[in-house]
Protein backbone atom coordinates (compact mmCIF):
# COMPACT_ATOMS: atom_id res chain seq x y z
CA UNK A 1 0.00 0.00 0.00
CA UNK A 2 1.13 3.70 -0.11
CA UNK A 3 4.37 3.81 1.38
CA UNK A 4 4.30 8.07 2.18
CA UNK A 5 1.71 10.63 3.28
CA UNK A 6 2.48 12.39 -0.13
CA UNK A 7 1.39 9.41 -2.06
CA UNK A 8 -2.59 9.13 0.07
CA UNK A 9 -2.77 13.18 -0.47
CA UNK A 10 -2.04 12.52 -4.32
CA UNK A 11 -4.88 9.82 -4.20
CA UNK A 12 -7.32 11.92 -2.52
CA UNK A 13 -6.82 14.94 -4.71
CA UNK A 14 -7.10 12.90 -7.47
CA UNK A 15 -10.36 11.52 -5.87
CA UNK A 16 -11.59 15.31 -6.44
CA UNK A 17 -10.37 14.83 -10.22
CA UNK A 18 -12.20 12.08 -10.87
CA UNK A 19 -15.32 13.68 -9.36
CA UNK A 20 -15.37 16.61 -12.11
CA UNK A 21 -14.32 19.37 -9.12
CA UNK A 22 -13.45 22.19 -11.12
CA UNK A 23 -11.97 24.22 -7.67
CA UNK A 24 -9.83 21.77 -5.55
CA UNK A 25 -8.31 23.54 -2.06
CA UNK A 26 -5.38 21.39 -0.30
CA UNK A 27 -4.62 22.21 2.98
CA UNK A 28 -1.63 21.19 5.01
CA UNK A 29 -0.86 22.67 7.97
CA UNK A 30 2.34 21.22 10.51
CA UNK A 31 3.31 22.14 13.42
CA UNK A 32 5.24 20.09 16.17
CA UNK A 33 1.64 18.27 17.67
CA UNK A 34 -0.28 18.42 14.86
CA UNK A 35 -0.39 17.39 11.40
CA UNK A 36 -3.40 18.56 9.53
CA UNK A 37 -4.42 17.74 6.27
CA UNK A 38 -7.73 19.45 4.38
CA UNK A 39 -9.21 18.66 0.89
CA UNK A 40 -12.09 20.29 -0.17
CA UNK A 41 -13.55 20.16 -3.73
CA UNK A 42 -16.72 21.38 -5.92
CA UNK A 43 -17.05 17.84 -7.19
CA UNK A 44 -20.18 15.52 -8.00
CA UNK A 45 -20.12 14.60 -4.32
CA UNK A 46 -21.78 11.41 -2.70
CA UNK A 47 -24.83 10.20 -1.39
CA UNK A 48 -24.52 9.34 2.31
CA UNK A 49 -25.13 5.43 0.84
CA UNK A 50 -22.41 5.87 -1.37
CA UNK A 51 -20.15 7.63 1.31
CA UNK A 52 -20.68 4.69 3.46
CA UNK A 53 -20.12 2.58 1.13
CA UNK A 54 -16.70 4.02 0.02
CA UNK A 55 -15.11 3.73 3.58
CA UNK A 56 -15.37 -0.03 2.35
CA UNK A 57 -12.04 -1.13 1.24
CA UNK A 58 -14.13 -3.68 -1.14
CA UNK A 59 -16.00 -0.74 -2.70
CA UNK A 60 -15.27 1.19 -5.85
CA UNK A 61 -17.56 2.95 -8.00
CA UNK A 62 -17.09 -0.21 -10.75
CA UNK A 63 -16.57 2.64 -13.24
CA UNK A 64 -12.37 2.87 -13.06
CA UNK A 65 -11.10 -0.73 -12.36
CA UNK A 66 -12.45 -3.30 -14.35
CA UNK A 67 -10.60 -5.88 -13.33
CA UNK A 68 -10.62 -4.73 -10.10
CA UNK A 69 -13.29 -3.59 -7.87
CA UNK A 70 -11.37 -2.15 -4.94
CA UNK A 71 -10.87 1.15 -4.30
CA UNK A 72 -8.18 2.06 -1.71
CA UNK A 73 -7.58 5.74 -1.68
CA UNK A 74 -10.64 6.23 1.51
CA UNK A 75 -9.65 2.53 3.19
CA UNK A 76 -5.84 3.83 3.59
CA UNK A 77 -7.16 7.16 4.59
CA UNK A 78 -9.44 5.47 7.26
CA UNK A 79 -6.42 3.06 8.09
CA UNK A 80 -3.73 5.63 8.48
CA UNK A 81 -6.25 7.46 11.30
CA UNK A 82 -6.76 4.52 13.11
CA UNK A 83 -3.91 3.08 13.32
CA UNK A 84 -1.85 6.29 14.32
CA UNK A 85 -4.26 7.31 16.94
CA UNK A 86 -5.20 10.11 14.38
CA UNK A 87 -8.99 11.25 12.90
CA UNK A 88 -10.05 11.39 9.40
CA UNK A 89 -13.55 13.20 8.69
CA UNK A 90 -15.53 12.96 5.35
CA UNK A 91 -18.09 15.92 4.61
CA UNK A 92 -19.88 15.44 1.19
CA UNK A 93 -23.12 16.45 -0.26
CA UNK A 94 -23.90 14.88 -3.45
CA UNK A 95 -23.98 18.11 -6.54
CA UNK A 96 -21.91 20.52 -3.91
CA UNK A 97 -18.81 18.86 -3.41
CA UNK A 98 -16.61 16.76 -0.57
CA UNK A 99 -14.38 17.86 2.48
CA UNK A 100 -11.78 15.32 3.74
CA UNK A 101 -9.83 16.48 6.76
CA UNK A 102 -6.97 14.08 8.44
CA UNK A 103 -5.65 15.05 11.63
CA UNK A 104 -2.46 13.37 12.51
CA UNK A 105 -0.24 13.11 15.55
CA UNK A 106 3.44 13.49 13.96
CA UNK A 107 5.10 12.05 16.62
CA UNK A 108 3.60 9.08 16.46
CA UNK A 109 5.81 6.19 15.53
CA UNK A 110 3.33 4.39 13.21
CA UNK A 111 3.08 7.05 10.83
CA UNK A 112 4.19 6.62 7.56
CA UNK A 113 6.40 9.03 6.65
CA UNK A 114 5.87 12.41 4.90
CA UNK A 115 7.38 11.71 1.71
CA UNK A 116 8.27 14.25 -0.48
CA UNK A 117 5.85 16.75 -1.04
CA UNK A 118 7.45 19.00 -4.06
CA UNK A 119 7.47 15.93 -6.65
CA UNK A 120 3.65 15.40 -5.18
CA UNK A 121 3.03 19.00 -5.76
CA UNK A 122 4.44 18.92 -9.44
CA UNK A 123 2.33 16.17 -10.62
CA UNK A 124 -1.06 17.20 -8.89
CA UNK A 125 -0.25 20.75 -11.01
CA UNK A 126 0.06 19.02 -14.07
CA UNK A 127 -2.38 16.02 -14.01
CA UNK A 128 -4.56 17.32 -16.67
CA UNK A 129 -7.46 18.07 -15.49
CA UNK A 130 -9.42 21.33 -16.29
CA UNK A 131 -9.89 22.77 -12.76
CA UNK A 132 -7.94 25.13 -10.45
CA UNK A 133 -6.11 23.57 -7.70
CA UNK A 134 -4.69 25.46 -4.84
CA UNK A 135 -2.58 24.58 -2.50
CA UNK A 136 -0.99 25.77 0.84
CA UNK A 137 1.71 24.33 2.91
CA UNK A 138 2.44 25.40 6.38
CA UNK A 139 4.89 24.37 8.69
CA UNK A 140 5.06 25.84 12.20
CA UNK A 141 3.61 29.06 11.16
CA UNK A 142 6.09 29.56 7.36
CA UNK A 143 3.48 28.93 4.76
CA UNK A 144 3.55 29.63 0.64
CA UNK A 145 0.22 29.74 -1.43
CA UNK A 146 0.43 28.49 -4.82
CA UNK A 147 -2.30 27.64 -7.42
CA UNK A 148 -2.47 26.33 -10.94
CA UNK A 149 -4.26 29.08 -12.78
CA UNK A 150 -1.25 31.36 -11.48
CA UNK A 151 1.14 28.68 -12.33
CA UNK A 152 -0.46 28.29 -16.04
CA UNK A 153 -0.76 32.24 -16.39
CA UNK A 154 2.95 31.89 -15.52
CA UNK A 155 4.39 29.13 -17.22
CA UNK A 156 1.69 28.69 -20.65
CA UNK A 157 1.76 24.88 -21.30
CA UNK A 158 2.50 23.21 -17.68
CA UNK A 159 3.42 19.53 -19.52
CA UNK A 160 6.19 20.40 -21.20
CA UNK A 161 9.80 19.84 -20.06
CA UNK A 162 10.76 23.25 -19.52
CA UNK A 163 7.80 24.13 -17.61
CA UNK A 164 7.76 20.84 -15.38
CA UNK A 165 11.46 21.78 -14.83
CA UNK A 166 10.66 25.21 -13.85
CA UNK A 167 7.66 24.18 -11.47
CA UNK A 168 9.69 21.69 -9.72
CA UNK A 169 12.45 24.46 -9.17
CA UNK A 170 9.45 26.82 -8.24
CA UNK A 171 8.23 24.28 -5.70
CA UNK A 172 11.34 23.26 -4.15
CA UNK A 173 12.26 27.09 -3.22
CA UNK A 174 9.07 27.14 -1.21
CA UNK A 175 9.66 24.14 0.69
CA UNK A 176 13.26 24.90 0.80
CA UNK A 177 12.05 28.10 2.59
CA UNK A 178 9.56 25.73 4.94
CA UNK A 179 12.47 23.71 6.09
CA UNK A 180 10.96 20.57 4.84
CA UNK A 181 14.11 20.07 1.90
CA UNK B 1 17.93 28.49 -3.55
CA UNK B 2 16.27 31.75 -2.49
CA UNK B 3 12.32 31.53 -2.51
CA UNK B 4 11.07 31.96 -5.76
CA UNK B 5 8.29 34.64 -6.81
CA UNK B 6 5.78 33.94 -9.51
CA UNK B 7 7.13 36.83 -11.26
CA UNK B 8 10.77 35.41 -11.56
CA UNK B 9 8.94 32.15 -12.63
CA UNK B 10 7.26 33.94 -15.44
CA UNK B 11 10.88 35.39 -16.44
CA UNK B 12 12.56 32.66 -16.56
CA UNK B 13 9.92 30.62 -18.69
CA UNK B 14 10.14 33.98 -21.58
CA UNK B 15 13.79 33.85 -21.67
CA UNK B 16 13.18 30.14 -22.48
CA UNK B 17 10.77 30.40 -25.10
CA UNK B 18 13.25 33.14 -26.38
CA UNK B 19 15.76 30.02 -26.99
CA UNK B 20 12.77 28.13 -28.50
CA UNK B 21 11.51 29.81 -31.06
CA UNK B 22 13.75 28.92 -33.76
CA UNK B 23 12.38 25.47 -33.21
CA UNK B 24 9.16 26.16 -33.57
CA UNK B 25 6.54 24.31 -36.17
CA UNK B 26 9.23 20.84 -35.20
CA UNK B 27 7.60 18.33 -34.23
CA UNK B 28 7.70 17.26 -30.62
CA UNK B 29 11.03 15.15 -30.00
CA UNK B 30 8.91 12.78 -27.64
CA UNK B 31 5.48 12.19 -26.18
CA UNK B 32 5.80 10.70 -22.31
CA UNK B 33 2.44 9.53 -20.77
CA UNK B 34 2.98 8.13 -16.98
CA UNK B 35 0.00 6.15 -15.25
CA UNK B 36 -0.27 7.71 -12.18
CA UNK B 37 -2.86 5.56 -10.72
CA UNK B 38 -2.89 4.86 -6.99
CA UNK B 39 -1.57 1.32 -8.10
CA UNK B 40 1.04 3.40 -10.18
CA UNK B 41 2.41 5.52 -7.29
CA UNK B 42 2.25 3.02 -4.71
CA UNK B 43 4.54 1.26 -7.11
CA UNK B 44 6.68 4.26 -7.40
CA UNK B 45 5.35 6.27 -10.80
CA UNK B 46 6.69 9.46 -8.74
CA UNK B 47 10.21 8.25 -8.40
CA UNK B 48 10.02 7.35 -12.40
CA UNK B 49 8.47 10.82 -12.77
CA UNK B 50 11.62 12.63 -10.93
CA UNK B 51 14.15 10.43 -13.43
CA UNK B 52 12.48 11.70 -16.57
CA UNK B 53 12.91 15.35 -15.73
CA UNK B 54 16.25 14.48 -14.05
CA UNK B 55 17.78 12.36 -17.31
CA UNK B 56 15.53 14.45 -19.86
CA UNK B 57 17.12 17.61 -18.67
CA UNK B 58 20.74 16.07 -18.53
CA UNK B 59 20.53 14.99 -22.48
CA UNK B 60 19.44 18.69 -22.67
CA UNK B 61 16.54 16.74 -24.54
CA UNK B 62 14.05 20.33 -24.74
CA UNK B 63 10.93 19.51 -26.48
CA UNK B 64 9.32 16.95 -24.77
CA UNK B 65 6.18 16.96 -22.95
CA UNK B 66 4.95 14.30 -20.11
CA UNK B 67 1.90 13.83 -19.00
CA UNK B 68 -0.12 11.80 -16.72
CA UNK B 69 -3.21 9.30 -17.03
CA UNK B 70 -4.85 7.27 -14.37
CA UNK B 71 -5.14 3.89 -13.50
CA UNK B 72 -4.20 1.85 -17.26
CA UNK B 73 -5.94 -1.01 -15.90
CA UNK B 74 -2.06 -2.81 -15.89
CA UNK B 75 -1.99 -2.80 -12.48
CA UNK B 76 0.10 -5.49 -12.31
CA UNK B 77 2.88 -4.22 -14.11
CA UNK B 78 2.83 -0.82 -12.87
CA UNK B 79 4.55 1.97 -12.58
CA UNK B 80 3.36 1.93 -16.93
CA UNK B 81 4.52 4.23 -18.92
CA UNK B 82 3.40 5.08 -22.17
CA UNK B 83 6.21 6.90 -24.82
CA UNK B 84 5.50 7.94 -27.90
CA UNK B 85 8.38 9.20 -30.57
CA UNK B 86 7.61 10.65 -34.25
CA UNK B 87 8.59 7.97 -36.89
CA UNK B 88 8.15 5.26 -33.89
CA UNK B 89 6.28 2.42 -32.62
CA UNK B 90 3.68 3.92 -29.89
CA UNK B 91 5.26 1.77 -27.03
CA UNK B 92 3.89 1.05 -23.32
CA UNK B 93 6.65 0.30 -20.66
CA UNK B 94 5.85 -2.01 -17.74
CA UNK B 95 7.76 -1.56 -14.37
CA UNK B 96 9.64 1.62 -14.93
CA UNK B 97 11.30 2.22 -12.11
CA UNK B 98 13.82 5.25 -12.08
CA UNK B 99 16.36 3.35 -13.88
CA UNK B 100 14.21 2.27 -16.44
CA UNK B 101 13.22 5.56 -17.05
CA UNK B 102 16.36 6.73 -17.66
CA UNK B 103 17.01 3.93 -20.19
CA UNK B 104 14.17 4.96 -21.58
CA UNK B 105 15.60 8.66 -22.45
CA UNK B 106 18.38 7.25 -23.57
CA UNK B 107 18.21 4.30 -25.71
CA UNK B 108 14.34 5.18 -26.81
CA UNK B 109 14.05 9.13 -27.07
CA UNK B 110 17.71 9.62 -27.82
CA UNK B 111 19.30 6.60 -29.78
CA UNK B 112 15.66 5.80 -31.18
CA UNK B 113 16.04 1.80 -30.18
CA UNK B 114 13.17 0.16 -28.01
CA UNK B 115 14.36 -0.76 -24.35
CA UNK B 116 12.73 -4.40 -25.25
CA UNK B 117 12.97 -5.98 -21.89
CA UNK B 118 10.42 -3.74 -20.50
CA UNK B 119 8.13 -3.45 -23.56
CA UNK B 120 4.47 -4.44 -22.14
CA UNK B 121 2.41 -3.77 -25.46
CA UNK B 122 3.71 -2.21 -28.79
CA UNK B 123 -0.02 -1.95 -30.99
CA UNK B 124 0.13 -3.32 -34.75
CA UNK B 125 1.43 -0.96 -37.38
CA UNK B 126 -1.87 -0.26 -39.03
CA UNK B 127 -3.15 1.20 -36.35
CA UNK B 128 -0.02 3.82 -35.74
CA UNK B 129 -0.66 6.28 -37.21
N1 LIG C 1 -13.87 13.68 -3.58
C1 LIG C 1 -14.81 12.79 -3.96
N2 LIG C 1 -15.95 13.20 -4.58
C2 LIG C 1 -16.90 12.30 -4.97
N3 LIG C 1 -16.79 10.97 -4.81
C3 LIG C 1 -15.68 10.48 -4.21
C4 LIG C 1 -14.63 11.36 -3.75
N4 LIG C 1 -13.67 10.61 -3.16
C5 LIG C 1 -14.09 9.32 -3.28
N5 LIG C 1 -15.29 9.23 -3.89
C6 LIG C 1 -16.06 7.99 -4.17
O1 LIG C 1 -15.57 6.97 -3.32
C7 LIG C 1 -15.13 5.83 -4.08
C8 LIG C 1 -13.93 5.22 -3.40
O2 LIG C 1 -12.79 6.07 -3.51
P1 LIG C 1 -11.34 5.43 -3.39
O3 LIG C 1 -10.30 6.48 -3.61
O4 LIG C 1 -11.27 4.68 -2.11
O5 LIG C 1 -11.31 4.37 -4.58
P2 LIG C 1 -11.29 4.67 -6.16
O6 LIG C 1 -10.97 6.12 -6.42
O7 LIG C 1 -12.56 4.16 -6.75
O8 LIG C 1 -10.10 3.75 -6.63
P3 LIG C 1 -8.51 4.01 -6.41
O9 LIG C 1 -8.33 5.27 -5.62
O10 LIG C 1 -8.03 2.82 -5.67
O11 LIG C 1 -7.93 4.09 -7.77
C9 LIG C 1 -14.86 6.40 -5.48
O12 LIG C 1 -15.01 5.40 -6.46
C10 LIG C 1 -15.91 7.49 -5.60
O13 LIG C 1 -17.15 6.96 -6.00
MG1 LIG D 1 -9.26 7.06 -5.46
Amino acid sequence: MHASLCDLITDLVQNSFEADATEITLNIEETEKNLNVIIADNGKGMSAETLEKAKDPFYSDGLKHQHRKVGLGLPFLFQTAETTGGTARIESEENVGTTISLNLDPSNVDLPMFGNFATAAVTLMTYGFNGNLAIKHSVNGKSYEVSKNELAEALGDLNDLESLTLLKQFIASQEEELGTL
Amino acid sequence: MAKMTLEQLRELRDSKKMEMTQRDGEEKAARIVIGMGTCGIAAGAKEAFDAFLDELNSHAVKDTRITQTGCMGLCFSEPTVEVIVPGMPRVIYGNVDGKVARRIVREHIIEKSLVSDHIFDKPAADIIK
